[in-house]
């Protein structure tokens, strides 16, 4: 009996092995590859599945969620610099591509498709690539006649108590409001934050929220990501989408592209510099813009829905994404005070 | 010596699989570049924010116990004790809500009550504003975890009452209606049940993330899954993981003390069957309506706003395209936890049950103790332990899931075996050794075969429990081993609601199916023991 046991065991210890043997670091050599995921997986998962279908390469994904503010993916990132289990990341904002670049995490690939996206989408030193973008607009509720057309309308004593933010603290409001202190300097920087406080603003928890307090008509606007309002519109809430800061003395309207990342020491070098290459194409930017999250492609010329403007068309906030990276960790204890916190 | 050496690397396994992972990331956020440093706690004490969430945690579940408590022991009177139509019916109904994974609940009455939800449509976004308004915080979180944990004091009166010897319940008859009886002698035996549901519930509601998460109430799980997973602060998540861990170490301390031997106990009266039951008279019809009405709240509504919400066109061909892969992960992950959970608990629940090493007692902590954790707790400490290059064969593969489902769940089917074991009479196992048969032998022919209905019993509720996790598997599932659980939770960043909808009823139906055959199966077999 005990050696039917000793038997019945070994057996299964070993199958066991075997069976997760396969599913280790290195299973798959050129037929895989790793890649973590910022953007909602709603969108990201379709243009993976494509690149499975076109290239046979089985892609293995880790999603972010929203509940870990979009970070999870690079987190997870940082904790496994020692023992690297990806190989590409594709980040939904550059900040995060420049933190990975900042702690050594990621290594440089120049794309060849990226050859005629704009420089300054691009980090100079090839570390990461940026694609289709993100607009921050102002969403505005259609029954407000004067409509904002700046993001100095969250000081406007006229607007006390009618504009939300989304919290500070997370996402692409941090990367907006490091990117303004760059622009303006810390001190005008602060000045605004508090001028914006004393005007009564409203704090949500996250972007998609402030678009539904301002179609509800529990406030007048908020400043969100391009998406979130496109998607609404979309849906026919009663929103408009301001691009703001338009005018000759406006700063520009920041945008947030996506970026892909090549990671260091990652275990299927060979399939990432393939995924890279298929995620830069014209033709997943234009999926990407023609998909519910309506981004707006950085090559020239790819087609783009009626809703979204071209890249050509906007007056872009010339920031330097690696100087916001900075500001946005110098910052951290300002927005936490800010916030009460 | 076979016996104690076999027990004695179960006891290691548990180490292992549970307690090192909680020490390790304990010992990690003690020491800051080599040296050893509290200033991850200091932050803990200083905070004001800190004791805000303790509030938060503490009021949640209080209410939660307070409310589930003061329903689930008159409604588990009502379905144990008395001539209520169709009991059966309500008893399984009522238990639905526990099997699944406790934001489908919040995600169904989200649809219904939220900002652009059934409702909304129906009545208007301006009717329903307060409603939604209310049903995000701290009302929405305390109704929903209601929802999912009353079924636990229901059941645990239930099986308190069987154990209750029905001459006494007679002897009371003899002078007493039925109404002192209850008051005087069922509730006061029936107490350490009450307060054995009491405790369980205020520690899940402790530990319970996704719901608080969803529904945007900051309690301590939620800010320790964001320390650790949106500002990458390992030490500043342990430490917000201290005070759950002390919390619950108290509360398991007073249940060691005043509960655990009634518990060990745990096994029907002798006349347990032939238990009077009482006669409800003229108000049997509305006790009948306000149970059914209950359960129409409780239960029905969640999933028919479920059902109507995913039916639209394509929603389910679209929820298996995009989740059929991970929807068979989870059956597999789950049916291999529920085995290794089965045997684990089984060798536990001997080594508890027959005192066989002297640190018998404290193993039955360490599982509790970590079965009270939060999964997310659990999970920072699995990879705090296992993510080196040396221990890939864990950390990039499905191993660590099952581990976190070893680690966190063996205190269930250890439980359930050492109720199971208490019945079968020592004299059997002793016999067999007269006869000269050793242990091995004896275990896979007298014991594990009286044992088997808690065998059954224990691998479907491990089932249920590692396909329903949530907290440990999203944050240490490698990548390409998503489970389906872990796969809603992505998709809701900007998934319609009709994805969403039609992915949870899968998640239902792929819980309720294989629980209701070996339901059925566990019926049978107790039909033939009756027999």
């Amino acid at each position: 009996m005990q050696k039917i046991a000793l038997l019945v065991g070994t057996i299964g210890v070993l199958g066991t092995a075997l069976l997760l043997g396969g599913c280790g670091r290195n299973q798959g050599g050129d037929r895989v590859v790793v890649v973590y995921v910022s953007e909602d997986q709603v969108f990201s998962e379709p243009i993976l599945q494509d690149f499975e279908r076109e290239t046979g390469i089985k892609v293995k994904a880790v999603y972010d969620t929203e509940e870990a503010k979009s970070t999870g993916a690079m987190n997870r990132l940082i904790a496994e610099k020692e023992n690297p289990q990806a190989d590409v990341y594709w980040a939904n904002e550059p900040i995060r591509a420049e933190v990975l670049k900042q702690k050594g995490i990621s290594t440089p690939f120049v794309s060849k498709q990226a050859e005629d996206i704009p420089p300054v989408f691009k980090d100079p030193d090839g570390y990461w690539t940026g694609f289709s973008a993100r607009a921050r607009v102002l969403v505005v509720n259609k029954g407000v006649q004067d409509r904002p057309k700046t993001i100095l309308a969250y000081t406007d004593p006229h607007r006390r108590g009618r504009a939300v933010i989304t919290n500070p603290l997370f996402g692409t409001t941090t990367s907006e409001i490091a990117a303004l202190f760059t622009i303006w300097g810390d001190e005008k920087g602060r000045e605004f934050m508090s001028a914006m406080k004393d005007n009564d603003v409203a704090v949500s928890t996250n972007n998609g929220e402030s678009a539904d307090f301002v179609a509800a008509g529990r406030y007048d606007f908020s400043l969100v990501d391009s998406d979130d309002a496109v998607n609404r519109i979309r849906q026919g809430t009663p929103l408009a989408m301001v691009y703001p800061d338009q005018g000759a003395e406006g700063i520009g309207c920041f945008i947030v592209p996506n970026a892909a990342v090549l990671i260091k020491g990652g275990p299927h070098p060979g399939t990432a510099r393939k995924l890279i290459d298929f995620l830069l194409t014209r033709e997943t930017e234009r999926k990407l813009a023609f998909a519910d999250c309506a981004q707006i492609p950085l090559h020239p010329g790819v087609q783009t829905p009626p809703e979204l403007k071209a890249i050509k068309d906007l007056k872009v906030m010339q920031v330097d994404y690696a100087a916001v990276a900075e500001k946005m960790v110098a910052i951290q204890p300002f927005l936490k005070s800010w916030m009460g916190l | 010596m076979t016996r104690r050496l076999f027990l004695a690397f179960i006891v290691l396994l548990l180490l292992v699989v549970g307690v090192l992972p909680v020490l390790s990331m304990l010992v990690k956020s003690l020491f800051v570049e080599g040296h050893f440093s509290l200033v991850a706690y200091g932050g803990l004490l200083r905070s004001a924010r800190q004791w805000t969430l303790m509030g938060h945690s503490m009021a949640l579940s209080s209410l939660v116990t307070v409310l589930t408590v003061t329903a689930g022991v008159p409604l588990g009177i009502l379905l144990g004790k008395t001539d209520l139509p169709l009991r059966r019916f309500f008893t399984v109904l009522f238990v639905i809500p526990l099997l699944i994974p406790p934001y489908i609940v919040a995600v169904s009455w989200s649809d219904l009550l939220g900002g652009g939800g059934l409702l909304a449509h129906l009545a208007g976004a301006e009717a329903t504003g307060a409603a939604a308004g209310l049903f995000f915080g701290l009302p929405g979180c305390v109704f929903v975890l209601f929802c999912v944990f009353l079924p636990i004091p229901i059941l645990l009166t239930m099986i308190f009452l069987r154990t209750i010897d029905p001459g006494l319940e007679e002897a009371g008859r003899l002078v007493a209606g039925w109404g002192r009886i209850v008051k005087g002698i069922t509730i006061p035996l029936i107490l350490p049940g009450v307060l054995l549901a009491g405790m369980l519930v205020f520690l899940l509601s402790f530990g319970e993330f996704s719901v608080p998460n969803f529904l945007r109430y900051d309690v301590f799980p939620v800010e320790s899954f964001t320390q650790f997973s949106a500002f990458y602060n390992f030490k500043a998540a342990t430490a917000a993981a201290v005070p759950l861990a002390a919390v619950t170490f108290l509360l398991l301390w007073l249940e060691s003390v005043f509960l655990r031997e009634r518990t060990y106990q745990l096994r029907p009266s002798p006349g347990a069957g032939f238990s009077p039951l009482i006669a409800l008279g003229a108000g049997r019809r509305w006790l009948l309506v306000s149970v059914a009405l209950a359960g129409l709240v409780i239960v029905i509504v969640p999933l028919v706003v479920l059902v109507i919400q995913s039916a639209g066109a394509g929603a389910y061909a679209e929820a298996l395209d995009r989740a059929g892969d991970s929807l068979l992960r989870s059956l597999a992950y789950a049916v291999g936890g529920a085995t290794l959970l089965t045997l684990l608990g089984f060798c536990t629940g001997y080594l508890i049950q027959t005192k066989a090493l002297p640190l018998w007692r404290s193993v039955d902590s360490w599982t509790i103790f970590l079965f009270a954790l939060p999964g997310t707790v659990i999970g920072i400490g699995l990879i705090s332990l296992w993510n080196t290059p040396r221990a890939n064969l864990v950390y990039s593969t499905p191993v660590i899931i099952i581990l976190g489902y070893l680690a966190k769940y063996t205190a269930l089917t250890s439980r359930i075996s050492v109720t199971q074991l208490g019945r079968i009479p020592p004299s059997m196992e002793e016999a067999a050794e007269v006869a000269g048969a050793g242990w091995w032998r004896r275990m896979a022919f007298i014991v594990a075969p009286l044992a088997r209905r808690g065998l059954v019993a224990g691998w479907l509720v491990g089932y249920i429990f590692s396909l329903r996790d949530t907290g440990i598997t999203m944050l240490v599932y490698p990548a390409g081993h998503e489970t389906l659980p872990v796969r809603i939770f992505t998709l809701m960043a900007n998934g319609s609601a009709e994805l969403i909808a039609a992915l949870c009823m899968i998640m239902i139906a792929a819980t309720l199916l294989p629980a209701g055959i070996l339901w059925a199966i566990l019926e049978v077999m107790t039909r033939k023991a009756a027999r």
